[in-house]
């Protein structure tokens, strides 16, 4: 019998711009998460990126690897956030993230994002960590440049083991 | 996640493999590529267009090849670059794979769109890459061509496969989102 994937938990397209986009009451009962953004992106640039059950303090950290389309870099950083991926300018951009064991409550929670932004900031894949064992019931997603723009689309799965 | 179409090149190879008649029922499209080319090298270049080839198409790469890693553009192409697969030199019998996201292909909005692939070689060169790419396109993905990058990079050997997946975004009743 084949595994269910990519169960639809809620998806949202913006109908004029926000600072934020919020899944709230996201039950247990699966094992991991999925969480797909495509759209342009905040003129001024920035760091998409979320946090976990309200939590803003310095619990996050990560290390990435980029490529801009003529030099590439890698870094590792600790923050108040969960990273997924920078962008430059107004461009389409798409940020696939995957939320691994989300319901646990006996280990810290990571991430695997791969961004994508042909135009603008390039392509980078980010692994990121928010370090508490609760299970994530809360995913509250930002841009550091400002608001998204009308029309980009969040949308939520899940996956069951 | 739900599947959609499997083909599998047979005796003799293909010059590319499409899918047409693409369902417009679901939100996303997920491609998963099994690979090797006749390019008479190491490695060669594999490419994906959406419905018609045109020079409409521009991507930016990260790329490993097992001891140094790099970073291109380019644009004005008729395929998106989604990275080094193995050729007609490399350890026998070895395949890249390779997995392309397009979300959002019935907007009207142009395409924006990733991929993932690494080149198996047994040898210590073999790539790795990650490809963002955009295509200018904004009527609805009906069909999607594998091939050798811009039909120039070798035909597809026989075994070869690719499967399309589509995802449908929904509610759960459950999770709000605000």
């Amino acid at each position: 019998m084949p595994t269910p994937t990519y169960i639809p938990l809620q998806t949202i397209t913006l109908g004029s711009a926000a600072s934020s986009v919020t899944f709230a009451s996201i039950p247990a009962t699966y094992r991991d998460l999925v969480l797909v953004i495509n759209g342009a992106m905040p003129t001024s640039g920035g760091e998409v990126y979320a946090r976990l059950n309200s939590d803003s303090g310095s619990n996050y950290s990560a290390v990435r690897m980029t490529g801009n389309g003529s030099s590439s870099s890698s870094a590792a950083l600790t923050s108040n956030r969960l990273g997924f991926f920078y962008t430059t300018g107004s461009e389409l951009a798409n940020v696939i993230v995957s939320l691994m064991d989300y319901s646990a409550t006996d280990k810290h929670k990571t991430t695997l994002s791969r961004g994508s932004q042909a135009a603008g900031r390039g392509v980078a894949a980010w692994g990121s960590r928010w370090a508490n064992a609760d299970a994530v019931t809360t995913i509250a997603i930002y841009h550091e440049g400002g608001d998204y723009p009308s029309g980009v689309t969040f949308s939520l799965y899940a996956i069951e083991a | 996640m739900q599947a959609i179409q499997t083909v599998t090149v047979g005796s003799g190879g293909a010059a590319s493999i499409t899918f047409s008649s693409i369902p417009a029922t679901f939100t996303d499209l997920v491609l998963v590529i099994s690979s090797r080319l006749t390019l008479g090298a190491t490695s060669s270049s594999l490419g994906v267009f959406l419905n018609t080839a045109a020079s409409d198409t521009s991507y930016r790469v990260l790329r490993g090849n097992g001891s140094n890693v790099a970073s291109e553009t380019n644009s004005g192409q008729q395929d998106f670059y989604v990275g080094e697969t193995a050729a007609s030199s490399a350890t026998a019998s070895t395949f890249g794979s390779t997995q392309v996201t397009i979300p959002n292909y019935l907007g009207s909005q142009q395409k924006s769109m990733s991929a993932d692939q690494v080149m198996e070689n047994n040898a210590t060169t073999a790539f790795q890459t990650i490809s963002a790419g955009l295509c200018t396109k904004t009527a609805a993905v009906t069909s999607l061509t594998v091939r050798g990058f811009a039909g120039s990079s070798g035909n597809l050997v026989e075994h070869s496969s690719a499967t399309l997946y589509g995802i449908l975004a929904g509610s759960d009743g459950t999770t709000t989102v605000t």
